[in-house]
């Protein structure tokens, strides 16, 4: 066996577990939806910024297709319906951002999707507005901190591919006043955001941001196989130490 | 309902790509096709994102919007640089070393600026954080981390303090493995969603 077929083993129960759990839930709701914290603070930021009439950014990193972390691009534009509520979209305060032609046409699409579907362009033109403010990491930020809106920084998302550069992002964002939220970033983006944002999340708690806040059965499935699934390598981990160990393998 | 073929499309070029890998010798010529498709439409995602780019500071120019300067030097070396690029080609060492020494400096001034920021932030983790444990068990590994790269308590391997010097050094790479695996079933799961029409960022859920 080698690990290159144990790997689409893993894609393989993961799609049936998916897939079965989708079906399960569509009669049963038994999965609780897990609590955060740090979501509920994003919540709070983002209705805080619209109430007083303050600017929402949403940055979605620098990559659509990263190597080492492939989903983070793909997750971040998952995420982006959830901050797309009609009022949240007609207020007009809301800012997308990335590093990635590809993401702002994709991010763009989405916006004007949701947008289209509770208001007429021609009628009211305001929606969200969707920038590409430099190509690479460090031209994102350049542009990023040279556009900041001054003293008018309501809540801040940072989702996607990033590296250590978001530092300088969110240290802009907190500087005008304004609250800042990550669910995402390369281990590196990760550690530094721990420094100074306070509404974080590490590792697989990331990826519960695209069900949160208002899960539906797609997003409990999906956390159902995660759990499964982590539950297995667990298993597999301390099987295959103890093994090691014993001297079998 | 309108987006159906839409997502019937999407969802059949994914398993396609995925059966891809399973059954190379079969699907090869229809996997290559789709994948010179992706690079183009890729591509043109791109086009159009640089095309945002200009419009961006085009418009924060004409509103005289603050920092509207800036944006006017960025459309002049965007256009310097495409102009540049189309005529001499990117394999020109002029036009190479001419973007190398722009973009590098540019870049290292900014990673400076990050390293004095990463310092004050450091310096903030109480204060942001409180005396978590979590903070404090980040402070004090961040510390002998620090300590140990500058060469303290390098001994052989074999004593007892070489192996415990040795599990400090492995430590972080355990903690890294661990997320990344993590992220690894949680992107997985995202990517399976979306390919199987579970999940619909477009709308229409």
């Amino acid at each position: 066996m080698t690990w290159t077929l144990i790997g689409w083993l893993v894609i393989g129960i993961a799609a049936v577990l998916l897939a079965a759990f989708w079906i399960l839930f569509r009669t049963h709701d038994f999965y609780a939806i897990r609590y955060s914290a740090a979501i509920q603070s994003l919540q709070c930021a983002q209705s805080g910024a619209i109430e007083r009439g303050r600017s929402r950014q949403l940055v979605l990193g620098n990559q659509l297709n990263g190597w080492t972390y492939p989903g983070l691009g793909l997750h971040a534009l998952a995420c982006l319906p959830g901050f797309l509520s009609q009022e949240s979209v007609v207020e007009g305060g809301l800012s997308v951002a990335s590093g990635d032609g590809e993401l702002v046409v994709f991010a763009r699409q989405i916006a004007r999707q949701y947008y289209q579907q509770g208001f007429s362009l021609g009628l009211h033109q305001v929606g969200v507005q969707t920038m590409l403010p430099g190509p690479t990491p460090w031209s994102l930020t350049a542009g990023l901190l040279s556009t900041h809106p001054q003293n008018n920084s309501g809540s801040t998302a940072l989702l996607g591919y990033f590296g250590a550069e978001a530092l300088l992002w969110s240290e802009a964002a907190l500087g005008n006043g304004g609250d800042v939220f990550s669910a995402g970033g390369t281990l590196a983006g990760q550690s530094v955001l721990f420094l100074n944002v306070r509404d974080l999340l590490i590792g697989e708690r990331v990826f519960m941001m695209p069900g949160k806040p208002d899960a539906n059965r797609v997003s409990l499935a999906g956390w159902l196989t995660e759990d499964v699934l982590r539950l297995f390598l667990i298993v597999g981990l301390v099987v295959g130490a103890i093994l090691k160990m014993v001297g079998v393998l | 309902m309108k987006k159906l073929p839409a997502i019937i499309v999407s969802v059949a070029i994914g398993l396609t790509v995925l059966a891809g890998y399973f059954f190379q010798a079969e699907l090869s010529t229809v996997l290559s096709l789709i994948v010179d498709w992706g690079i183009l439409l890729a591509g043109v995602a791109g086009l159009i994102g640089l095309g945002y780019l200009a419009q961006y500071h085009l418009t924060r120019l004409m509103k005289r919007e603050k920092g509207a300067f800036f944006s006017l030097i960025t459309l002049l070396v965007f256009l310097f640089t495409l102009v540049a690029g189309l005529t001499l080609t990117t394999q020109n060492p002029f036009y190479r070393n001419l973007i190398l020494n722009v973009q590098v400096s540019v870049e290292a001034s900014l990673l400076a600026v990050l390293a004095v920021t990463l310092m004050f932030a450091s310096l903030k983790l109480i204060r942001t954080r409180g005396w978590t444990p979590m903070s404090v068990g980040f402070l004090i590994s961040a510390l002998i981390s620090l300590v140990l790269n500058l060469g303290v308590g390098m001994t052989e391997s074999g004593t007892v303090l070489g192996e415990l010097v040795a599990f400090w050094r492995r430590l972080p790479i355990v903690g890294a493995r661990g997320i990344l695996l993590g992220m690894a079933i949680g992107g997985l799961i995202v990517g399976l969603r979306i390919l199987l029409g579970m999940h619909r960022p477009y709308g229409e859920e």
